[in-house]
């Protein structure tokens, strides 16, 4: 089977659950008018032929650009030079993210002006620039990445006792916008080039995995820093949602030239660097040059064409889903139907494909990708489920979660296998991607758009918190499970 | 096939196939009484210009070895054949390499009768040593110690008769690392041994070592 037939069915695959769990939605309590299911459906057909283009264009092109460069800067032997190469890799990454755009966006519009856009998306940056600098060295220093994350989170914790609940939202979910459908391939790929160098092949298999968990921290940092400095911060409470649009194509018409745009503000700064890298350090030969050229290709024309499935034939399906059920007050079923669009949305989130094709080449197999999947679907449909939760009782605030989750997985940090740690803390950030930010998203903030007593910033934005926070438990579970279960037995 | 037994009673099993079918490969193998097994992730590709152009010729492959007595070759081949039908086209391949010297699995055949009879044919031998995962570097450290030049280290996941879990009803294989080195037949004695000592392949569960002939070298001096 080539390879584009096998990514094809991967995708079928991802893809046939979200559709079906829909069209029971549809069929039983949630009739969608005829329009929205078509595009919806076209939008599912544009999804699946989309990421398979990207994700073969993400083997071609931004892995080995990413491990590449990694090995690159690391062989330079100079200090400073990785630095430099980890501050404006990191900084770059981020600027162009379309995720984090967005999300700068929408901080300005809830805050009514008093944090802008530019200003967000610059300190932002920044802090993940610093952190992307600081995971380098932890890879070279062999320094172990649960002491520099319980340090982080120490930081965090701190920091975030002396910021506003609504504002802690707010700054969490920054560490989602950011790590978004490029930044991440490109960070893992860049962990591996450095990591491979080492001669103990076990500390290179664990350093591999650790800098998306490492960017993710320093997003949500810089994001309280901002916080401190504007006080006084009063939040709207309504985020603009679209109506639906009766015209069966012109959502796609609409969403043209956004999807164009932010494929190509996405993939500059990578092509940038590649560019650079190839007329100063790699002199590729003509046969990889022109294979990575290829895939380039093949990652613009997927990106687009998947961005496109997403925004015109996704989103309104979803907040249709979540307002209706809301405001048909059918509590239990929001709650389940907010776990099963969650388990099964994930699986086709580009950047988790990425991750879990990276984790069992690096194992050697080891690690299934199937065995990673299961828990992180599991974790991110809980992550959906208590979401809902706090759409319906109102006294369930964000940090009554935060705060535990994070010290449970802190502390399961201390006794589970350094690798799972590293894959876990990473999925965290993964596991916000394009598809999430947006379908899943829209599902909970039109629940809390037709639900009385919620309110669409408050809830709306602690979701992508809880769904980065659920995976790092859950795969630190399966950690654990591997760790019991391989022990060589008769021995 | 006389000629070959008369080395070891010993063969190397090499199975590709598909992506994802390794651990399949493995377990029918370890139905039919083969012990253990290692697999290798690779890539192959198809021989179509469209394909090759839009590089999307690759395939990701698996690569199985198992070591294993004569006797069990032919019915795992005929089992693996009736279950993964190797005999259609891009269904996987397999095939049978003879063995040298093997240890591992608790036994060491340290006779070397086979090369009294004067069946030594080139000056160097593949050494193949197959242990957990970090322990990679030690065995370049004692080849190095007895006189090897060099070594490659290919990262693997593999089983043997220790080592068989399940999560959720899926196989999963420890991780291992197979070093390859290629030394001259006049130290390769002191090469295993020292390998042999160092990793403790005496006793069982701590990896398995196995060398074949080589033809032909280039590169090496």
């Amino acid at each position: 089977m080539s390879l584009l037939f096998s990514k094809l069915k991967e995708n079928i695959f991802a893809m046939i659950p979200i559709i079906v769990i829909v069209f029971l939605l549809h069929l039983t309590v949630v009739p969608l008018p005829m329009e929205v299911l078509i595009r919806f459906v076209i939008g599912a057909l544009f999804i699946i032929i989309g990421l398979s283009l990207f994700l073969i264009g993400v083997d071609l092109a931004i892995t080995p650009l990413g491990s590449l460069t990694g090995e690159q800067i690391t062989k330079t032997h100079k200090l400073w030079f990785v630095l430099l190469a980890g501050l404006v890799l990191g900084f770059f990454i981020s600027v162009a993210e379309p995720g984090l755009l967005v999300f700068a966006n929408q901080v300005e519009f809830v805050t009514e002006g008093a944090l802008q856009s530019h200003v967000i998306l610059i300190m932002v940056s920044i802090g993940l620039a610093i952190l992307v600098a600081l995971g380098f060295l932890r890879i070279i220093f062999n320094i172990p990445l649960f002491k520099i994350l319980l340090v982080l989170y120490i930081i965090i914790g701190i920091m975030a006792m002396f910021s506003s609940p609504t504002f802690l939202a707010i700054a969490f979910d920054a560490s989602g916008a950011t790590t978004g459908v490029l930044a991440v391939p490109f960070l893992l790929a860049l962990s591996v080039g450095i990591s491979r160098l080492k001669r103990n092949s076990k500390a290179s298999e664990k350093d591999s995995f650790g800098l998306v968990a490492i960017a993710s921290a320093g997003a949500i940092m810089s994001l309280l820093a901002l916080g401190f400095f504007t006080r006084n911060l009063t939040l709207s409470d309504t985020l603009g949602l679209d109506e639906p649009i009766t015209d069966l194509w012109l959502p796609f018409v609409l969403e043209l030239p956004v999807s164009i745009s932010d494929t190509l503000v996405a993939l500059s700064p990578i092509l940038g660097i590649f560019l650079l890298m190839q007329l100063m350090g790699f002199k590729l030969k003509r046969r990889p040059l022109f294979r990575m050229i290829k895939g380039f290709i093949y990652a613009m024309l997927g990106l687009f064409i998947f961005l496109l499935g997403v925004n015109a034939g996704f989103m309104e399906v979803g907040q249709l889903l979540g307002e209706t059920l809301a405001s048909k007050n059918l509590k239990w079923l929001m709650v389940i139907a907010g776990f099963f669009i969650g388990l099964f949305t994930i699986i086709a989130e580009p950047a988790v494909s990425v991750l879990t094709h990276q984790i069992e080449d690096i194992t050697a197999g080891y690690v299934k990708r199937r065995l990673v999947l299961i828990p992180l679907s599991i974790g991110v449909g809980f992550a959906i489920s208590i979401s809902m939760l706090r759409i319906i009782i109102p006294g369930l605030e964000l940090w009554h979660i935060l705060l535990p989750g994070y010290l449970l997985s802190l502390a399961m940090m201390f006794i589970v296998p350094k690798l799972f740690v590293g894959i876990a803390f990473d999925a965290g950030g993964v596991a916000t991607g394009p598809l999430t930010a947006t379908f899943t998203l829209a599902f909970v903030q039109g629940a809390a758009n037709a639900y009385d007593s919620a309110s669409v910033v408050i809830d709306g934005f602690g979701m992508i918190p809880l769904v980065a926070l659920a995976p790092i438990i859950t795969l630190q579970i399966l950690g654990l499970v591997y760790k019991i279960r391989t022990r060589k037995a008769g021995i | 096939m006389e000629d070959v037994a008369m080395l070891t009673d010993y063969q190397l099993l090499v199975v590709i196939v598909n992506f994802g079918l390794g651990s399949k490969v493995l377990k029918i193998c370890k139905q039919e009484g083969i012990q253990g097994g290692t697999i290798v992730l690779g890539k192959g590709t198809h021989h179509q210009p469209l394909l090759e152009f839009l590089e999307l010729a690759d395939t990701r492959k698996e690569v199985v070895l198992m070591i294993t007595p004569l006797r069990y070759v032919n019915k795992a081949l005929e089992s693996l054949d009736e279950k993964l039908k190797l005999h259609k086209p891009n269904h996987g391949i397999a095939f049978v390499i003879p063995v040298m010297k093997f240890m591992g699995m608790g036994k060491y055949d340290r006779d070397f009768k086979s090369h009294e009879g004067g069946h030594i044919m080139t000056e160097y031998q593949a050494i193949f040593t197959v242990v957990d995962k970090g322990r990679g570097q030690d065995v370049v450290d004692a080849a190095t110690k007895a006189g090897a030049k060099g070594a490659t280290i290919i990262g693997a996941r593999g089983s043997g008769i220790h080592e068989t879990s399940k999560l959720f009803n899926m196989e999963v294989e420890p991780e291992k690392e197979m070093v390859l080195i290629l030394v001259k037949h006049d130290i390769i004695k002191e090469v295993i041994d020292q390998i042999s000592t160092d990793l403790e392949l005496e006793k069982p569960g701590n990896g398995i070592l196995f060398v074949q002939e080589v033809h032909q070298t280039y590169g090496i001096r």
